[in-house]
């Protein structure tokens, strides 16, 4: 009963950070065709904001938080303006790799500057609660429980962005028909601006509870970036809930293996299962047709 | 009808470029010959050999991606598996080493196989995170090996090499053969195997099925309508990439005497794109140029020792914006430009 818990607290908590890493990207994704490979570099980069602000400067926690999203959501609106709204430019002929690539150099570039600028070695982040909550035999650390909770908490304000707002319509116009939304008078360059805008927010958050139960190191983004592709892949990219599902899911699944087999084969195990599911739905689980930008 | 019709204009269209390609590799290729009877420096000539491997993996990924179209981020995966298929091959079975490395070649084609068969039903970015995810998982699995395989005095020796890799399973024979000018004999066997690599992307660009996965590229409606099937053309030009990706892996681990899991980093990778980026995807001197580019710039911004990642990541993102067809897709696009002026006037 107790491995029954620990694997559920150890799934639920990656769960909670594996969608919130997978509704950055897919939202990126599902708009522009936009496979952004700098998202783990912003994770890391929300994390150090919040370093910087809580331990260094001395404000309060909730202050980093908003820093963090702040420093995430800016430089998601530079990526913007810089690299993807030239690259939109030159045509959509290959912009779907030529975007992978240039934010794979970014990525690289913004890590490089995380450790040039904070130094290598792993430092403790200040976003930290203590306590526990038992239930019956089971016990769920207080900070686990503060990471679903913000999490999903995040995903619902999301949730509600895109769907009741006037942005939120504006975005997800853009994503079903370009062309449409344009000649409807959607402005489509501002809301790419506030897709990258607001998956930057999300990577920020994301990477402050992410570094809260690993340490701060510039990679810190790596990983949970290459296990959240993979979940947009298995959900379908594009597909905003499907990503959540597909993250607590697989995060579960993955936390089964583990304690079962032991912490090397989570991953391998994992993708075979993500490529057994590919073979049998090539769009994946809840993938419809693919939003093709021409 | 049309089809033939249409390949042989393409055929008599191509001659010109063909003379300019051939007058460009045998011009090289004589530099590359007279150039470590030049230079005295092993360091420099240590340098060239690097840039050859760095510019036959790049050569292969532009002919996978560049002109087949097929967006895999698990170059770097493939050439690993040349090198510790060769390293492992030696120390575990005694193979020759030039057995090995042949062997490593077909291990990496044998891998790219199972791999192409898992990933390239899907298309596009889809491919490219399947690869990269697999990449990622063989190197994982290296990095966190720690069961002892066999024993080496008083160390313990993983199966895979683990985090240490593998080292000491022998060279090219070379400091026997040519005692202090080693060197010169491990740069004309990398220039051999690298020589190899540009002749078969040459052939297969120009082949029949070179024109298949073009028209793949371009138009894939339109291509699968004529009856090319894409599945088995991209497997195919997946496979054979990886065979020279892998010999180059071979080679690179026996010019070494060591594979280790740090040729799976993603900078490493990034080199890679960088170059076939910088010089022109899709061209086939590209990667060559982009190669000369890159390596001059990291050794000029050696100096700078930190900022030099840093460095490299902007350059791509630049190129890629900024440039889109890299420096020989830029130049010829000049010259078609000047051409047409001609004509006009």
């Amino acid at each position: 009963m107790d491995i029954f818990f620990a694997v559920l607290v150890s799934g639920l908590t990656n769960g909670a950070l594996y969608a919130l890493a997978t509704l950055g990207l897919s939202l990126a994704w599902g708009s522009m065709g936009m496979l952004n490979m700098a998202h783990g570099a912003m994770l890391a980069l929300g994390g150090y904001m919040v370093f910087t602000t809580a331990t260094t400067l001395g404000l309060p926690l909730w202050a980093g938080m908003v820093a963090a999203a702040a420093a995430g959501a800016a430089f998601g609106a530079l990526l913007y303006l810089l690299v993807v709204r030239p690259l939109l430019k030159h045509g959509g002929r290959g912009f779907e790799t030529s975007v992978m690539i240039a934010t794979v150099g970014v990525s690289i570039a913004l890590q490089n500057a995380l450790l040039l600028y904070y130094g290598g070695q792993p430092l403790r982040q200040p976003f930290a609660v203590s306590g526990a909550i038992s239930w019956g035999k089971g016990v769920m650390p207080m900070l686990n429980v503060t990471i679903v909770v913000v999490s999903l908490a995040v995903m619902a304000v999301m949730g509600l962005l895109i769907s009741r707002t006037r942005m939120g319509r504006a975005i997800r116009a853009t994503a079903q028909n370009r062309e449409a939304a344009l000649l409807m008078g959607v402005p489509v360059e501002r809301t790419y601006l506030q897709v990258l805008g607001l998956s930057g927010a999300l990577a920020g958050i994301c990477g402050v509870l992410l570094s809260a139960v690993t340490q701060l190191s510039p990679t810190l983004g790596a990983d949970p970036m290459l296990k959240a592709f993979i979940m947009c892949v298995v959900a379908g990219l594009g597909n905003l809930p499907g990503a959540v599902i597909a993250a607590f899911g697989l995060a579960m699944i993955e936390a089964v293996v583990q304690f079962n087999f032991g912490a090397r084969w989570g991953f391998p195990v994992l993708l075979l299962l993500v490529i057994a599911i590919l073979i049998w739905r090539p769009n994946g689980l809840f993938g419809r047709v693919q939003i093709r930008r021409m | 009808m049309t089809v033939q019709i249409s390949t042989a204009t393409a055929h008599r269209r191509l001659s010109a470029p063909v003379r300019t390609d051939l007058a460009i590799g045998a011009g090289l290729l004589a530099l590359a010959i007279v150039a470590p009877f030049v230079i005295d420096s092993k360091y420099l000539i240590g340098q060239l050999i690097l840039a050859m491997f760095w510019a036959g993996i790049a050569v292969q990924w532009n002919l996978l991606f560049g002109y087949a179209g097929v967006f895999s981020l698990a170059q770097m995966a493939l050439f690993a598996v040349g090198g510790y298929g060769t390293a492992m091959l030696s120390i575990y079975l005694g193979f020759n080493i030039w057995l090995a490395i042949a062997s490593g070649a077909v291990l990496a084609t044998v891998f790219s196989m199972l791999v192409g068969l898992a990933c390239l039903r899907l298309q596009g970015v889809y491919v490219a995170l399947l690869t990269f995810a697999i990449a990622n998982v063989v190197y994982f699995l290296i990095m966190t090996d720690t069961a002892c395989f066999r024993m080496q005095g008083t160390t313990c020796l993983q199966f895979s090499g683990g985090a240490a890799g593998f080292s000491r399973f022998g060279d090219f024979g070379m400091r026997q053969l040519l005692r202090g000018n080693w060197v010169m004999g491990n740069y004309g066997v990398v220039l051999v195997g690298f020589v190899l690599t540009m002749l078969a992307s040459w052939i297969i660009i120009h082949s029949p099925m070179g024109l298949a996965f073009r028209a793949l590229r371009d138009n894939q409606p339109y291509a699968i309508a004529r009856g090319i099937n894409r599945f088995h053309t991209q497997l195919l030009v997946f496979g054979i990439s990886a065979f020279f990706t892998g010999l180059m892996g071979g080679l690179y681990a026996a010019h070494f005497q060591a594979i280790g899991p740090s040729i799976f980093s993603l900078s490493t990778l990034l080199f890679i794109m960088a170059i076939a980026v910088v010089g022109g995807v899709g061209t086939f001197w590209g990667p060559v140029v982009g190669t000369v580019v890159l390596m001059v710039t990291d050794e000029i911004m050696r100096d700078m020792g930190q900022f030099r990642t840093l460095g490299l990541g902007l350059l791509i993102a630049f190129f890629v914006v900024a440039l889109p067809g890299g420096i020989v897709g830029q130049v010829a696009a000049l010259r078609a430009r000047r051409h047409a002026r001609k004509q006009g006037v």
